[in-house]
């Protein structure tokens, strides 16, 4: 994890007091892994911008209305926010009648097929991409965990706290998502050069 | 009198890369990676990965920051109190 020379709560407290750049260093910082937890999770680059608005927009009230509480660590604040918001519009997507084709499948499928068939040519050339498909792929509990802690930054005890499980399951299951990724990256040759991809 | 080296698990390298550890354990476990290769190529293993989580982080439009910094500087033009 990165230190920056100022840190998250120095900015939270210049923008409560009207610095607009405070809020802006805040955006650009964090935009990356806000962006990335929602759209892990509704899977859709559309969708994942809006419920980002959305999270920003009760981000901006909260502040602006003077009920931010400064004890709370901004990323782990803003990531719950777009977590419950994502799961939220998972849970109601999943509400939603299904229309049933002639052979019995559901008529989503196939267009969520058909997109993801246009989807695949863009991610064949993008190995960042590649790697984000690869945790949409790990089981529910891995992946779960391995957001919770990567890009929701909560620890582990945290994580144990919010599943119902013992801090040694939650560490665990972060070990599996890593090797499963791992070896999800050796099966496709998914090789990360840090000279190649600069952070 | 010579010093035991601890013994540590992937779960302990998973908590040492989150940087969950204590000092002590920091230190603790990097004397034990000199000495044992097995631990040390798990560790390079489980950090390559994580390293890999941040560089495959996806960003979102600059349309939508533009957006949401607007929101916020024209905040008190726009809200109802």
């Amino acid at each position: 994890m990165r230190k920056y020379a100022i840190s998250d709560s120095q900015l939270m407290s210049q923008y409560t007091n009207g610095n607009e750049e405070a809020f802006a260093t805040l955006v650009d910082r964090h935009k990356k892994k806000i962006y990335t937890t929602i759209y892990l999770i509704v899977k859709d680059q559309y969708l994942a911008e809006d419920l980002m608005q959305e999270v920003f927009v009760k981000v901006v009230n909260t502040v602006k209305t003077g009920r931010y509480n400064e004890e709370g660590k901004f990323l782990p604040w803003v990531t719950r926010i777009a977590h419950n918001l994502a799961i939220d519009n998972f849970r109601k997507a999943k509400r939603y009648p299904t229309v049933v084709m002639e052979d019995g499948s559901s008529v989503f499928n196939t267009l969520e097929f058909s997109e993801d068939s246009i989807e695949s040519k863009r991610i064949k050339e993008d190995t960042h991409a590649l790697l984000r498909d690869l945790i949409k792929e790990l089981p529910d509990a891995q992946r779960e965990v391995l957001m919770m802690r990567h890009y929701m930054q909560m620890s582990f005890q945290e994580i144990a706290d919010a599943t119902g499980v013992s801090i040694n399951t939650a560490l665990g299951r972060m070990r599996y998502a890593l090797i499963n990724l791992r070896k999800k990256m050796d099966k496709k040759n998914v090789a990360y050069d840090k000279n190649l991809y600069p952070k | 009198m010579l010093r035991m080296i601890k013994t540590f698990t992937q779960n302990d390298l998973v908590r040492y890369i989150y940087k969950e550890t204590t000092a002590e354990e920091n230190a603790e476990i990097e004397l034990a990676m000199l000495f044992d290769e097995k631990l040390t190529d798990e560790f390079a293993e489980l950090e390559s990965v994580v390293e890999s989580l941040d560089l495959a982080q996806k960003s979102p439009s600059e349309r939508l920051v533009d957006t949401i910094l607007s929101y916020s500087k024209s905040y008190h033009l726009h809200s109802v109190d």
